[in-house]
Order: structure tokens, then C-alpha cells, then sequence
């Protein structure tokens, strides 16, 4: 039982912590690569 | 003449539980025909119930269609790959890259999987020993809150779990009542008030260069954090970038139509034979497509209240209801989430925010089968 609530809780967090570090880079690449300049 | 007629005579070999089996392969094929419910995926599905059920009809016996195809296509886990390739290729990450914050209601929208996973075991192995779930079992049971067809037989798939058919099935059903199974659920969790807040239709233009560079360092984040889930994220993003680099148009193309199309016939009429009525007919079955429910449920009520922590955080700006997108049954969730946006202010247009949490849950969905099938060995 307390296998699956480790199972749970490390689930949910390496799904944050992935998807927070997406976020992050997806912040920055709105920062830094505007369409205007491409253009 | 004293021949076994029995052998070689159909209808002769018929019981109760064929008999049952073929009439839900009819039941398929009819909402897919007559309701168009899903009908890509039903009519084959429904298609390979009705031949792998025909008693001696020897596609399930080896070297028999279904039999070649399950070995070829799903134990190898080829097919679901393949389909991601096509997935990728079809979706269009600029109104998520446009929101970035909408990421973490696809995060958030896991917690299905995982308290699925847990429901399983305890009345599996892990307590209760009421069902046969082990630790594998119960991932590949919790995994139908993907919401997602190609991962659920994925990870089911690496796990060898015995109720493969019986979780694919459910995902892929459950697919199509996510407009019935999500609404009860948000005007639950949220006040009228926080279901009338209004959000902004246009938000600020991605680069191209964002969108192609976006797949692919999503791959390497993903892949070097969950490594196991790079086969199903690097497919997944493959497509996109052939879709987004603008130099593959033939590719892209392939992989969103003639790809798509063909392992979709192959996928779907495999999983059909692989409901083979001694192996299905079982109340471990009713049990998952139970669980399946309750891991849409839990999916839908954390993505909600995390939208609601979102709502207070943002000082009232963020309509809560767009967290039960989170989940990556696309599109069906975020035309939910608009339907039920417009039903209570025929002004609040939130289809855009839902399409963005809505491809975050598909990214999120397959970082969890990840995470799946890299916590499971380590607690097995």
C-alpha cells in the first residue's frame, strides 16, 4: 500500500516537474523569439 | 460417414458467452455507423469483435490474422508509435505555446491515472484481493485517464497486462462520452461565478520558430527526465516537427492521413480480436470499465480544482472550467468546456484556453505513462 502512495506521489510529481521545466523553456522562447522579428 | 460435424460446423460451437460478444461487436459498429460515435475507431474495433468471435473461425489461432497482427502490432508496441506519428502530425501546438500557462492543468489533470492506479491495487494486490490487479495491472488499468488510446495500449502493452483488451477498449470508449461523464463534474466543483468569468479570445502570436523548436527540445527534456517515455514522446513530436518545419508537406501529409488511416484500420480491428469471449466475459472486466469511468471522474475534478487555484491566483481571471481539458481526450473536452463557457455567458468564448490545456494533457498524459512505466519496475 504505501509502494502504490510513493508510486502516486513521485507520478505526480516528475509530471510537474517535466512539465514546469516545458513551461519555463516555453516562457523563454516567447521572450526571445518574437514573429515580428522573424519577419 | 462418422464425421465430427462439430468441428467444422459454426453455430454448432455457439454458447452464451459468443453469442454475447458478437452482439457487442454489432453494438460497435451500430453507434459507429448510426450515432457517429467515434466511428474510425469503432466500426474496426467492432468489425474484429465480430470475426476473432466466429467460432472456428481461426483468427485468433496462430498464424491466423489477428494473431499476426496482435504479435506484429501490439506486442511489439509498433502500432501505437506509428499512430503518434500521425497524432503529431495532426496537432497544432500555437494555441498552447500561446498560453503557456495552461500546461499545468494538463499536469494537473493526471491525477486520474494515478488515483485510478491506486484504486486498482488496494482492491487487488495491494489490499483488498478481491480482483487479481497486480502492481502492473493496476498502472495499465490507471493509465485509461489518459484518456488516450495509443498510450493506454502502450503502456498496457509493456506491462503484458492480461486486461489489455478489456483497458484499450474502455479508453477508447470513454472517449466518447467525455460530453456526458465531464459536465455533472465542472458545474460541481464551480459557482456560477466562477463558471461567468470572462477570458480573452486573442493572446500574443507564437514564432515559427518557436513551434519548430518547441517538439524537439520536448523531447529531449522529456526523454532525459522519464527516459522511458521517449518512444511515445519522440513519435509524438517527430510528427509535429514534420508538420511545423515546412520543408516535409509530402510527410506531414503521410503521416496525418495514409499513416494514420491504415494502422488505424490494423489497430483498431486487432484490438477487436483481442476480445475473444473466454477471455473477456469476466467481472474483472466490468471492474475496469468501472475504474475506467472513475479515472475520467478523477481526471475532470482535479483539472477543475486546479483551475479554481488558478482562478484565486489569478485574481479572478481564469475561468476554472477550462481545467477540465486538462485531460487529453482531444477535442471532445475543450468543445465541453466551450459549450458549457457559452451555456452561461453567450459572450465568454474559452475554446482557445481549452484547446491550449486540452494538447498540454496530450503531452502530460504520455509524460505519466512514462512515469508509469518507470516507477512500476522500481516498486515491483
Amino acid at each position: 500500500m504505501l509502494d502504490a502512495l510513493w508510486i502516486v506521489l513521485l507520478g505526480m510529481a516528475i509530471i510537474f516537474a517535466v512539465l514546469g521545466i516545458l513551461l519555463g523553456m516555453m516562457l523563454l522562447l516567447n521572450k526571445f523569439l518574437k514573429p515580428e522579428k522573424e519577419e | 460417414m462418422d464425421m465430427p460435424v462439430g468441428e467444422f460446423v459454426g453455430f454448432l460451437n455457439l454458447n452464451w458467452q459468443i453469442v454475447v460478444m458478437l452482439a457487442v461487436g454489432g453494438f460497435l459498429i451500430y453507434l459507429g455507423t448510426a450515432k457517429s460515435i467515434e466511428p474510425v475507431i469503432l466500426i474496426p474495433i467492432g468489425t474484429g469483435i465480430l470475426l476473432a468471435n466466429i467460432p472456428l473461425g481461426g483468427m485468433v489461432e496462430e498464424g491466423g490474422l489477428f494473431a499476426v497482427l496482435r504479435k506484429a502490432g501490439i506486442q511489439t508496441e509498433l502500432f501505437p508509435l506509428l499512430i503518434f506519428i500521425g497524432i503529431g502530425a495532426m496537432i497544432d501546438f500555437g494555441p498552447f505555446l500561446e498560453r503557456p500557462y495552461t500546461i499545468l492543468l494538463g499536469a494537473a489533470a493526471q491525477f486520474g491515472i494515478f488515483g485510478t492506479f491506486f484504486l486498482a491495487y488496494m482492491l487487488g494486490d495491494g489490499w483488498l484481493h478481491i480482483m487479481g490487479f497486480s502492481l502492473k495491472d493496476a498502472a495499465s488499468i490507471g493509465i485509461i485517464g489518459s484518456a488516450d488510446g495509443p498510450t493506454s495500449i502502450y503502456v498496457s502493452s509493456v506491462f503484458q497486462s492480461k486486461y489489455a483488451a478489456a483497458i484499450v477498449v474502455a479508453a477508447y470508449s470513454y472517449m466518447a462520452l467525455v460530453p456526458i461523464i465531464q459536465p455533472p463534474i465542472m458545474k460541481l466543483l464551480t459557482s456560477k461565478e466562477e463558471r461567468l468569468v470572462e477570458m480573452p479570445i486573442n493572446a500574443e502570436a507564437v514564432s515559427q520558430r518557436t513551434k519548430i523548436i518547441f517538439p524537439i527540445a520536448t523531447v529531449l527534456i522529456v526523454g532525459l527526465i522519464a527516459p522511458k517515455a521517449t518512444p511515445l514522446i519522440g513519435c509524438l513530436m517527430f510528427g509535429n516537427v514534420l508538420r511545423e518545419c515546412g520543408v516535409v508537406e509530402r510527410l506531414s501529409s503521410t503521416a496525418q492521413n495514409e499513416l494514420t488511416n491504415i494502422v488505424t484500420i490494423l489497430l483498431g480491428l486487432t484490438v477487436g480480436g483481442m476480445m475473444i469471449a473466454s477471455e473477456f466475459l469476466k467481472p474483472e472486466t466490468i471492474l475496469i470499465f468501472v475504474m475506467g469511468v472513475i479515472a475520467f471522474a478523477l481526471d475532470t475534478a482535479a483539472g477543475v480544482i486546479f483551475g479554481k487555484i488558478m482562478y484565486l491566483l489569478s485574481g479572478k481571471k481564469v475561468n476554472p472550467l477550462i481545467g477540465a481539458a486538462g485531460i487529453s481526450a482531444f477535442p471532445m473536452s475543450a468543445r465541453v468546456v466551450q459549450k458549457m463557457g457559452l451555456q452561461e455567458n453567450p459572450h465568454n468564448h474559452l475554446l482557445m484556453h481549452a484547446v491550449g490545456a486540452n494538447t498540454a494533457g496530450q503531452i502530460a498524459s504520455v509524460v505519466a505513462g512514462g512515469a508509469m512505466l518507470m516507477l512500476i519496475p522500481m516498486f515491483s
